[in-house]
């Protein structure tokens, strides 16, 4: 399809804000808007003309206890031992699919056994990802400390000829995907950790396919797979 | 509840100011929780999708922009898309629904702003069939299959009010 076209750009944009775009092309549209910013540029318009719908309907309060829970997951308040009706109402998605939750499984797994037999380094390490093709073979190793960003690449990785992997950040928060750096197609790499990983509250990792020497525009060419950081 | 009011407050909470946060949730979280609750139907769901949302606000309030509409709008798109979210992995089907609920808003909010002011008039110039089609997906959050059981019509004639009525909107708004 052509996005290029505003036409096109107008109709999935509406049908996206609409929430009437579903399924494998809703997926595909939310990587499009990370990935293209006229798209999400698009998008935000139709939320402006949309969204107001959602203020003309009369408030409804929610009970204090939404308030309650915001503040103890913000960690501004100590949370109580959880009594059975706060597990209900954070009851997480059960409709997993067998795969994902296996690639989940073996995600972390990977990432247990791989910290525990990490030697020591000097800052402890604060979040590890490992980066899945599509049929869940491990291809990178990420772990973030304080001080350093260290990628390791696996044998399972078959790297395309006359192309490099980069690595991006996708801001919780919607805002264009940021940079960590081209992937090594071999052996590990390791950079001092940019400050944004830090600073930026993160949706997902992002790996994405790119000519030799990274993204020409500042925003990945072509998403290949995306990874949950992991609080370790 | 208006953008004058709330943006100071999203500014402070950007800054990690914790008291403009607690206002600005007091302010908004009823409209946010309904527009929630009318999608998702289920009290637990609504909550849960109220309390992510005011999770992401408290994180992303620094990437607010005007483009993106005025603070409430951003706010509600960011409930809209979650519930959207619980909806699908909830696997909820909105087959029944009653009809009042998802009809037209009977009483406007007190002072609409001119955006507010600007989108309802442009509503009430879709055909009726669009009109209700794009507010039982908007509001109900039903999908294209879910409308065509809803209204008992083709799946093609409701993809095409939908698009058009869209289409419509669209110009009507950008006058």
């Amino acid at each position: 399809m052509n996005y290029q076209k505003e036409s096109l750009r107008n109709a999935l944009a509406a049908e996206y804000v609409l929430g009437t775009l579903r399924g494998g092309a809703r997926r595909r549209y939310q990587q499009l808007i990370m990935s293209n910013q006229t798209i999400a540029e698009t998008t935000w318009l139709w939320e402006q003309y949309l969204n107001g719908l959602g203020e003309q309907i009369p408030p409804v309060a929610p009970d204090d206890a939404v308030w309650q829970r915001i503040q103890e997951r913000l960690g501004f308040v100590q949370a109580p031992s959880a009594t059975p009706a706060e597990k209900v109402a954070s009851r997480k998605p059960v409709h997993w699919k067998n795969s994902a939750l296996l690639a989940l499984a073996a995600s972390i797994l990977i990432a247990v056994l791989w910290t525990n037999l990490r030697p020591d380094v000097t800052a402890p390490i604060t979040h590890i990802a490992v980066v899945n093709d599509l049929q869940t073979n491990p291809l990178w190793l990420i772990e973030i400390s304080d001080q350093q960003l260290r990628v390791m690449a696996t044998d399972q990785l078959s790297a395309q000829p006359g192309k490099d992997y980069e690595l991006w950040i996708v801001p919780a928060n919607g805002n264009a995907p940021i940079s960590l750096g081209v992937l090594p197609k071999r052996g590990e790499l390791k950079a001092a950790a940019p400050d944004s990983l830090r600073s930026v509250p993160i949706n997902v990792l992002a790996v994405s396919l790119e000519p030799l020497g990274g993204s020409p525009t500042g925003q990945p060419s072509e998403v290949l797979y995306t990874s949950h950081l992991i609080n370790v | 509840m208006e953008h004058e009011e709330l943006f100071p407050l999203l500014c402070a909470t950007a800054d990690g100011k914790r008291e403009a946060f607690t206002r600005l949730y007091s302010i908004t979280s009823g409209q946010l929780y309904a527009v929630a609750l009318k999608m998702l139907k289920h009290r637990e769901l609504a909550e849960e999708a109220t309390q992510d949302a005011f999770i992401k606000i408290w994180h992303g309030a620094s990437s607010y922009q005007r483009s993106k509409g005025t603070v409430l709008t951003w706010m509600v798109s960011i409930v809209r898309y979650r519930a959207l979210d619980l909806m699908r992995y909830h696997n909820i089907r909105n087959e029944v629904v009653l009809d009042a609920e998802n009809q037209a808003p009977a009483t406007q909010m007190p002072l609409p702003t001119s955006e507010r002011r600007r989108l309802a008039e442009c509503l009430d110039e879709l055909d009726q069939q669009q009109r209700q089609a794009i507010h039982l997906a908007f509001y109900g959050g039903l999908s294209h299959q879910e409308v065509v059981a809803h209204l008992d019509t083709p799946l093609g004639t409701v993809k095409s009010w939908i698009r058009r009525g869209l289409q419509s909107l669209q110009r009507c708004l950008s006058l």
